[in-house]
């Protein structure tokens, strides 16, 4: 992928930009709004990865102009704040998505990738699986090497949640957005404990771990 | 009579309108009177005048028998509804159009001619004793009777239409008058609900004094908005300026992991660290949060929340975390929509912090009861446990910032919990309380409609 980063502070831009470019990503760096704007409008990029408070022209201005300008990119904005309000704000002014500083690398990066795959198709499946686990969407079951699990409705929708995003990073607050439509933080390890009891579900009888815990990011299945 | 109407009638220009009726209403009724019983007077004095040049005519007369003569001869050119006149003579014989006789209701002129028995009306009458007879003239008031009348027409014909004038341009200024305190009212109700760019478009037509009142409200929104404008700088740049050397001590704090990847020691210290950051940002968070809330700017947002949906997916949410710690998180009372106007978010995370407080705070074994009870107006949420609770004197200190109880120094958290539980509450109208659940804490949260 082909990432532009907009930040002022080195120490953090450089930082993500080698963490992405480890990744695999091809990444341009640039330290202010104005050469952001230049760089975004002359190139195309998959995920434009923009600073709230910059200097010259600031993270908003550039996001509004982006969009004025029919440029649909997805823009990740990262901001100190990080406040209901300024979220709002953002969002309207047209982000795709939002981290609040300051964050971990793992967290940005599942934020860039799932933000590169919209728009997600609608995907009308009747299964999902992966390796010998399948769920059937229509019979709302799941089973693992031939052994039907039973699930509890969130439960349900935590691994169908994963299973849609198979490969990707999905992290605390999207899980909690995604699965429960949740925008607040219901304080430190409710996520972990569900994820808990949905392994001991779906991967202790099997001895072989499905669900993987990325430190410092969240949780995936893998591909 | 219906409230839109009930608020005009009590509007100023109206009520002003009605008094200025009633004002004008008195002085034209005085003066009509002390003008009606002035020209009575001058009518009456003048009928009297004509009845004493009568009686003088009479006694101009040499006797009896001419004075006898006189009045009968007059009498019967006279119209007994304008003039009566009677003489009774010395030998006692009556003559004239009329007698005075006495009864007990006072005295009363009576016709002598036999087809009419009784005159009616009132008479203003004259008597005096004439060459040893009785002579008595009696003349009718039915002028000073038509005069009233007449008066009355004037005060009907001058009060009327002034009063109807005076009605309806009252009220037609009460609902012009209403018209633009109902602008200043609307301005007003969107800055106190949070629309501090809301303004008052005065218009052309506008008084000077709701002009002014409305240009003075106008200057106070924009220092407030300035205000406004100015504290969220503040915290804006105080957040920039603290949070970007955070992020580069995790930025570093994530290198310096994986450099030292195979040292166990160097490692444990380097997540030891990771986490002191963390709970600082969320100390951070925590604060910009309140400071945000309490600043009551988000008001703006407010849309309908469903409480039993919000504490269904709260309670949901946090149960496998309960039971992970022994504890039984469960949810009683209202299961139908129990709507509030509110900021969604927010109101989670008042309750996220209540339920984590009473996990945190009450010993393994322990149950937490999520309610939600309709009272008369509005909502009543609670979250109690049967642990602990807190001693009635320190209920009123858990609710500051950052105060720790002594026994929970060693428990997580930084004491923000509540005081933002309050703030929240607060911007919704709401009231929380701390009260004992015999035993432990049950923290209330009362909403009103």
């Amino acid at each position: 992928m082909k990432l532009l980063i907009v930040e002022d502070d080195a120490t953090t831009g450089d930082y993500i930009a080698k963490g992405l470019r480890e990744e695999g990503h091809v990444v341009d760096l640039v330290l202010d709004g104005k050469a952001g704007l230049i760089a975004a409008t002359s190139t195309s990029y998959d995920v434009v990865i923009l600073d709230r408070m910059l200097p010259e022209v600031d993270g908003m201005t550039v996001l509004k102009t982006l969009r004025g300008a029919g440029n649909k990119t997805p823009v990740l904005l990262l901001t100190a704040l990080g406040d209901v309000d300024d979220r709002i704000e953002g969002l309207h002014a047209g982000a795709d998505d939002y981290l609040a500083k300051p964050f971990v690398f793992g967290e940005l990066s599942a934020r860039v990738s799932a933000l590169a795959r919209r728009p997600q198709s609608i995907e009308n499946e009747a299964t999902l699986s992966a390796g010998d686990l399948e769920m059937n969407l229509i019979a709302r079951k799941v089973t693992r090497a031939g052994q039907e699990i039973d699930l509890l409705p969130r439960e349900f929708a935590l691994l169908e949640h994963l299973l849609r995003r198979k490969g990707r990073v999905q992290t605390r607050t999207m899980l909690l957005e995604g699965v429960w439509d949740i925008g607040f933080d219901p304080g430190t390890n409710v996520v972990e404990t569900h994820i808990s009891r949905l392994r001991a579900k779906v991967d202790k009888p099997f001895g072989r771990e499905l669900i993987e815990t990325v430190r410092g990011a969240g949780y995936r299945i893998a591909q | 009579m219906s409230g839109r109407v009930r608020r005009l009638w009590r509007s100023m220009p109206l009520r002003l309108a009605l008094v200025l009726v009633a004002l004008f209403a008195i002085v034209s009724l005085l003066s009509l009177a002390a003008s009606y019983a002035v020209t009575q007077a001058s009518f009456e004095e003048s009928i009297r005048a004509d009845l004493r040049q009568d009686l003088a005519g009479f006694r101009a007369a040499p006797n009896s028998r001419a004075v006898a003569v006189l009045v009968d001869a007059e009498s019967r050119e006279a119209d007994p509804t304008r003039l009566i006149l009677s003489y009774i003579g010395p030998d006692g014989r009556i003559y004239g159009n009329g007698a005075i006789a006495q009864d007990d209701a006072g005295f009363h002129i009576f016709s002598l001619d036999p087809e009419r028995a009784q005159f009616a009306g009132d008479y203003l009458s004259l008597t005096d004793r004439l060459y040893g007879g009785i002579i008595t003239i009696a003349r009718s008031r039915a002028e000073i009777v038509a005069l009233r009348d007449v008066f009355v027409n004037i005060l009907l014909i001058s009060l009327l239409p002034t009063v109807l004038i005076a009605l309806s341009g009252g009220l037609i200024l009460a609902r012009r008058s209403k018209r633009h305190v109902d602008v200043v009212g609307n301005a007003l109700d969107r800055m106190t609900s949070g629309d501090l760019a809301a303004r008052v478009t005065v218009g052309p037509r506008w008084s000077d004094d709701l002009a002014r009142i409305g240009a003075e409200l106008n200057q106070m929104a924009a220092a407030q908005e300035a205000q406004m404008k100015a504290l969220k700088g503040v915290s804006s740049d105080v957040a920039h300026d603290l949070k970007t050397p955070l992020q580069r001590v995790a930025v570093h704090l994530e290198e310096l992991e994986k450099t030292v990847a195979d040292q166990p020691e160097a490692r444990e210290k380097v997540a030891r660290t990771q986490r002191e950051v963390q709970g600082m940002t969320q100390v951070f968070q925590s604060l910009l949060q309140l400071a945000q809330v309490e600043a009551g700017s988000p008001r703006s947002r407010f849309e309908k929340v469903d409480l039993a949906q919000l504490c269904a997916t709260v309670v949901e949410v946090f149960e496998p975390a309960a039971t992970a710690s022994d504890h039984a998180l469960s949810l009683e009372g209202a299961t139908g929509p129990a709507v509030v106007q509110g900021d969604r978010a927010l109101l989670g995370q008042l309750l996220s912090n209540l339920v984590e407080n009473a996990l945190r705070h009450s010993p393994e074994g322990s149950s937490v009861i999520v309610s939600l009870d309709p009272r008369e107006r509005g909502w009543v949420l609670a979250v109690a446990d049967d642990g602990p609770g807190i001693p009635p004197e320190e209920r009123e200190k858990v609710m500051q910032r950052l105060y720790r109880l002594d026994r929970s120094r060693n428990t997580p958290g930084h004491g923000l919990g509540l005081s933002l539980v309050e703030a929240v509450a607060t911007l919704h109208g709401a009231e929380v309380s701390l009260q004992d659940n015999g035993p432990g804490l049950r923290v209330e949260v009362a909403f009103g409609s």
